[in-house]
């Protein structure tokens, strides 16, 4: 089941943090830990040519951050552009050289062998990459690749939050904020009608959504329902939302 | 249905595939398919998730209340069992199954389906996801239906390999976290062409689907960009005029719409 997945990723970040407000370090080091990789790196893009490396495990990892930052690309760059994962299995094959010519050689020398790079993305929302890396070729097993998107989601999460001011909280609570509802369509849905309302951008409109269901205490899903059905409206002005008990939303 | 419809409906879907195709759009383009050649009230694509959920991929109507009845499976009824079990999954008769799934039964025949099928989407050994079939009247798919159900369901799958096998032989991860992104993407864009042009969630996905097919541009590439805001059609054309449901367009290449 999604939530005992979702529980148990947030379990081994909070077992990192220990009860501090969990941060980007906590997660890398928890995704190494949990799906059994040698390194792991966060990359935060502010568009597609501004980057900015937040947080890596060790030096391998720095490194590959540092080669596809340096040479334009890498399968964290291409991650990116695309919107999906990309999954290097070996870094010794034809493919690999061909794909990403200077990258390739650069990774090798470094220690790495197989990359997988994980967007940290909801829909048009695009924040960044988690990058892992093994210093053996292969693909991850099933499970390994389960547990490295949840870890994936939970990355994008804390940096949506984070960006949005919302204090960090500890992974205990953290972990409760990943609500089973967010996956609704409704929830996408309503985060584009407030892109709409606000004349901002998913991220922010997201990251509105998500303020308002902790702040009353909703379920993401419910509130997404209320402003998908119109009866609840984003302001941008006053930076609070009118809610109408009437049917009919002006 | 006739022989001469269902060849048309597999020229057609084959034709896509050897174009430089939009999956979005084409897993959609099979799911109406699906409900005209298979003479079911709706259809819909499940694609698992690799998290150990099923999430909704395409549908033949965007109705919010398809998508919500395919949606709820995340938790419960045929598509799961079919997605766990790699079988098909036959409901003649909804009202017998309220013991079963009782949440997914009860929304099922509210929205006035009275029969469901559910069809595995494999990749050689592995599942990838699930074909919903739901009838408005109660009654089993007869056999040669299935088979074709199952032939439909199969050209879904093929034009997963075929949009992987395109770019760098992408691994089946890849493609399948990809294409659950572009459908997220299309939710988000549907909310603000709704909310732009104070339209409901179906008629955002009509005028969405319908601008992409005039402009010959990508779906999952013209939502991404009304979300970002690069494209500013949403803010100042009229909206074009929403086309019949009926006829279905069948080439987005030739820029005609059906």
């Amino acid at each position: 089941m999604i939530n005992e997945r979702v529980m148990r990723v947030w379990a081994q970040i909070g077992k990192h943090s220990q009860g501090a407000p969990a941060t980007l370090a906590h997660v890398c080091a928890a995704t190494v830990a949990g799906v059994n990789v040698d390194g792991a790196g966060v990359t935060i893009m502010t568009s597609s040519t501004a980057r900015d490396v937040v947080h890596t495990s060790d030096r391998v990892a720095a490194d590959l951050e540092e080669w596809q930052l340096t040479y334009g690309q890498g399968p964290c760059v291409d991650a990116f552009a695309r919107g999906g994962p990309v999954m290097a299995l070996d870094l010794r094959s034809l493919e690999s050289l061909t794909r990403w010519p200077v990258f390739t050689p650069a990774a090798l020398d470094s220690g790495a062998r197989a990359v997988f790079a994980l967007p940290l993305q909801i829909g048009a929302i695009r924040l960044g990459v988690l990058d892992l890396y093994r210093a053996r070729p292969g693909a991850m097993s099933s499970y390994e690749l389960a547990d490295a998107l949840a870890f994936a989601e939970a990355t994008a999460l804390m940096v949506i939050d984070d960006a949005a001011g919302l204090q960090p909280d500890t992974a205990e609570l953290a972990w409760q904020r990943d609500d089973p509802t967010a996956h609704q369509v409704q929830v996408h849905q309503a985060t584009g009608m407030i892109v709409a309302q606000l004349g901002t951008s998913a991220e922010a409109a997201f990251a509105r959504l998500r303020a308002y269901a902790y702040a009353h205490d909703r379920r993401l899903g419910d509130v997404a329902r209320d402003v998908v059905e119109r009866r609840l409206r984003f302001e941008p002005d006053l930076a609070r939302e009118s809610h109408d008990s009437d049917e009919e939303t002006a | 249905m006739s022989e001469r419809e269902l060849a048309e409906a597999f020229v057609e879907l084959a034709d896509t595939l050897v174009d430089d195709f939009d999956l979005m759009d084409f897993l959609h383009q099979v799911t109406v398919r699906c409900a005209q050649v298979l003479g079911v009230a709706a259809a819909g694509v499940l694609l698992t998730d690799q998290r150990g959920a099923l999430r909704v991929a395409a549908a033949s109507t965007e109705q919010t209340r398809l998508l919500e009845l395919l949606q709820l499976q995340t938790d419960e009824g045929p598509c799961p069992e079919c997605f766990h079990s790699g079988r098909p999954v036959e409901v003649a008769d909804l009202s017998t199954a309220a013991d079963r799934w009782p949440r997914f039964v009860a929304q099922a025949r509210e929205s006035g389906f009275a029969s469901v099928h559910a069809l595995p989407m494999r990749l050689r050994t592995d599942l990838i996801g699930a074909l919903n079939l739901f009838g408005g009247q109660p009654g089993a798919l007869d056999e040669r239906t299935i088979q074709l159900g199952q032939a439909l369901a199969d050209v879904a799958t093929i034009g997963l390999l075929q949009a992987r096998a395109i770019r760098h032989h992408e691994t089946l991860a890849e493609q399948l976290q990809t294409a659950l992104n572009s459908r997220i993407i299309i939710e988000q864009a549907k909310g603000v062409i709704a909310e732009r042009r104070r339209v409901d969630m179906d008629e955002a996905f009509e005028l969405l689907r319908d601008s992409a097919r005039r402009r010959n541009q990508r779906l999952s590439e013209l939502a991404r960009a009304v979300v970002d805001g690069s494209d500013a059609l949403w803010l100042t054309q009229p909206a074009p005029a929403a086309p019949e449901r009926a006829p279905i367009p069948l080439r987005r290449s030739d820029g005609s719409v059906g």
